[in-house]
């Protein structure tokens, strides 16, 4: 039998300590395996974002979009950004609150996104919204809306929306707009429980009562290919602007917004493997303990030192390798629950996640799990490759 | 006087002018970050222009009263605070736009202080009653439930469950292992007449005075780990905010978790154990 057969059935043995001592690493590995989720998951999600939005440049006046103050004389400067060699498309982003009237019920505050793109040599203008029934907005006088005003207050495609945007002040009382759904849209920058609804420049400005002004909240850019030539391009030809790549609002916002968590991450990840070190260690250690007259009658008819040592790191690697299986559907059950209470987080977008699976996190668990069962093991290994066989014998039948 | 909080654009450009000059123009008083203060190179007594946009159109000089460490906040964590205080006569003239006559400005927030804290639920429904369009809210209210910190602190106790449920799972394999090792002198307390309840209660004080051992043991790694994270985290940040701090209800919570926790691994692991016969139990 080999070392791996034989350190199963001693598991086997005792199957309650083996189960717990499975479950327990299910549980740490768990943990692990979404602190290592946790580390990346908000880089990844977010550029993954990013991406499938179509554009590969933001050009704002700060220096993280959407942090506040709007791009003066948006037709102009889009024009000027449209106007560079390595431009295809641009999209003037204005955002403003509205209200959206409902018969007999309170009103439902919204989120307005009016666009506006220019296109060169016929590349594609896409809209910063998915639609999912129904078709985009095109004219003055029709907008797309989200699933959940939709539900609220109970429109479909074909419907008609009352709503009074304020595109200057909030303290603006405007009289009321009525626009066209033409599509059920999904707004993948909204914030948790924020309501969107998507339309054209004009479309906005009509909710606005003409009162729009030519400013931009942000100008989206796709380039020819060369993301990081263009944008500097850009910030050549619009001075005062900062025209940011994807990769570049990923690495600022690496830099500062999600640096707490990836501390976190680490800090945790370091605690819950050492916890897994030591409780394994300890388990396997009074283990070996217990059966020090076993492993001397072993050795007594003729295991060599190397097999019974193989036999305790088969038992470390069979326990934390179940274990470490099991953690697998435990620690994504787990991140789903923990990725919901963090999307609590205020000015997060719904569709942003803290915890994404990754290839490279499921090879760093496997690593972090397979280290922990070497390490565990050594001082159990130690014991057994030490063990004086006659003395731990006589102490086995004198004692 | 109240003091409003911006971060500005510092036009740098000319920052510390001449003698003549303040003399010529007194400057109104700010107060700059400490962050601000050393990226910039200023200190009090320093003249700076402010103004609301990069190119410095209407900029106005102001003298530096003084250095303050801006309030910590979670959710601006790694961004270096780059803030000015300044009060608020001063902020609505460099914030009003061209044309607009002074007092139509708005402002976001009013902060109140009452003479009886407790009377604030009471205070904001009046407010509310009495003028339409102002939304008045209890401080602890206005943190609201979905702010950072609630958020953090549930998602610290999601994390501290899970190690919990961990911690427990692998203390029964533990306790059923030590208590395996002991089932001879458990079989001879039996047999020598001591009955099965005895036994366990003797069991359940092991478990009390080891689980409290832990738990003092735990608090006092806490206790010594605290400094060090915090010390850790406010360089890497370079922040004031506490990230860790032993409470005494933390402390307590801890303790009320662990020593039962530990007691009742134990005597569940013991439980077993002495439903078999004293016989059974010595037998070798």
């Amino acid at each position: 039998m080999n070392a791996v057969g034989f350190a199963w059935r001693s598991l086997v043995r005792q199957p309650a300590r083996a189960m717990l001592g499975v479950l327990g690493v299910a549980a740490v590995g768990a943990l692990l395996l979404d602190m290592l989720l946790l580390s990346q998951g908000l880089i990844v999600s977010m550029r993954d974002l990013l991406d499938r939005s179509g554009w590969d440049i933001r050009v704002s006046v700060r220096e993280i979009p959407g942090r506040g103050g709007r791009v003066p004389a948006a037709s102009e400067t889009a024009a000027r950004i449209a106007a560079l060699p390595s431009v295809k498309a641009t999209l003037i982003v204005r955002i403003a609150n509205a209200r959206i009237e409902r018969d007999g019920g309170p009103y439902i505050a919204a989120t307005f996104e009016g666009v506006s793109g220019r296109s060169n040599r016929g590349a594609p203008i896409t809209a910063p919204w998915t639609v999912l029934r129904g078709r985009d907005a095109r004219g003055a006088d029709e907008v797309v809306i989200d699933e959940a005003i939709a539900k609220t207050a109970n429109l479909d495609v074909g419907g008609t929306v009352t709503l009074r945007a304020s595109c200057v002040a909030d303290l603006e009382a405007l009289p009321p707009a009525h626009l066209r759904v033409t599509g059920i849209a999904e707004f993948p920058f909204a914030v948790t429980n924020e309501d969107g609804i998507g339309g054209s420049l004009d479309a906005l400005e009509a909710a606005c009562g003409g009162n729009v002004g030519d400013e931009a909240d942000l100008l989206l850019v796709t380039s020819t290919g060369e993301s990081r030539e263009t944008a500097a391009a850009i910030r050549a030809a619009v001075p005062g602007l900062f025209a940011m790549t994807n990769d570049e609002v990923v690495g600022r916002l690496q830099q500062t917004g999600f640096t707490y968590f990836r501390q976190i991450s680490a800090v945790l990840t370091t605690v819950t493997v050492s916890f897994a070190v030591l409780l394994i260690s300890v388990l396997l250690t009074v283990s070996v303990n217990q059966r020090l007259g076993e492993v001397a009658a072993l050795r007594a008819l003729g295991f060599s030192r190397s097999r019974v040592v193989k036999d305790v790191l088969s038992e470390s690697a069979l326990i934390v390798g179940l274990g470490g299986l099991i953690s697998l559907p435990l620690g994504l059950l787990l991140a789903s629950g923990l990725d919901r209470i963090l999307k609590g987080m205020p000015g997060i977008p719904a569709d942003l996640h803290f915890f994404v699976f990754e290839g490279t996190a499921l090879a760093t668990h496997v690593g972090l799990l397979a280290a922990t069962a070497i390490i565990a093991a050594l001082y159990p290994m130690r014991i057994v490759s030490s063990l004086p066989i006659a003395a731990t014998l006589r102490d086995e039948v004198i004692g | 006087m109240i003091l409003r909080t911006l971060v500005f654009l510092l036009v740098l450009a000319g920052s510390v002018t001449t003698a003549q000059e303040a003399a010529r123009a007194p400057a109104h008083d700010v107060l700059i970050s400490r962050q601000l203060a050393t990226e910039q190179g200023l200190s009090v007594g320093s003249l700076v222009r402010l103004a609301t946009d990069a190119t410095g159109t209407g900029a106005r000089t102001f003298r530096v009263a003084g250095i303050y460490e801006p309030t910590p906040d979670p959710a601006r964590l790694g961004t270096v605070p780059r803030e000015v205080r300044m009060h608020l006569p001063d902020l609505l003239d460099v914030t009003r736009p061209p044309g607009a006559l002074a007092g139509t400005e708005y402002i976001a927030n009013i902060n109140v202080a009452l003479a009886d804290p407790a009377d604030a639920t009471a205070f904001a429904r009046d407010v509310n009653a009495r003028m339409p369009g102002v939304i008045a809210r209890p401080s602890s209210e206005a943190a609201g439930s979905a702010g950072p910190f609630r958020v953090l602190e549930r998602f610290h106790l999601a994390i501290a469950v899970v190690t919990i449920v961990a911690a427990t799972v692998f203390l029964l394999a533990l306790t059923i292992m030590l208590v395996d090792e002991r089932r001879e002198t458990v079989g001879i307390l039996r047999l020598i007449g001591l009955p099965a309840r005895r036994v366990l209660v003797q069991v359940l004080i092991e478990g009390v005075i080891v689980a409290s051992a832990g738990a003092a043991f735990g608090l006092v790694l806490a206790l010594l780990s605290e400094s060090l994270i915090n010390a850790f985290f406010q360089w890497r940040y370079d922040t004031a905010l506490v990230f860790v701090r032993i409470t005494r209800d933390v402390a307590l919570t801890s303790t009320a978790i662990a020593v039962p926790l530990g007691a009742a691994a134990t005597v569940l692991a013991s439980w077993a154990l002495l439903r078999r016969s004293g016989l059974r139990l010595a037998r070798r």
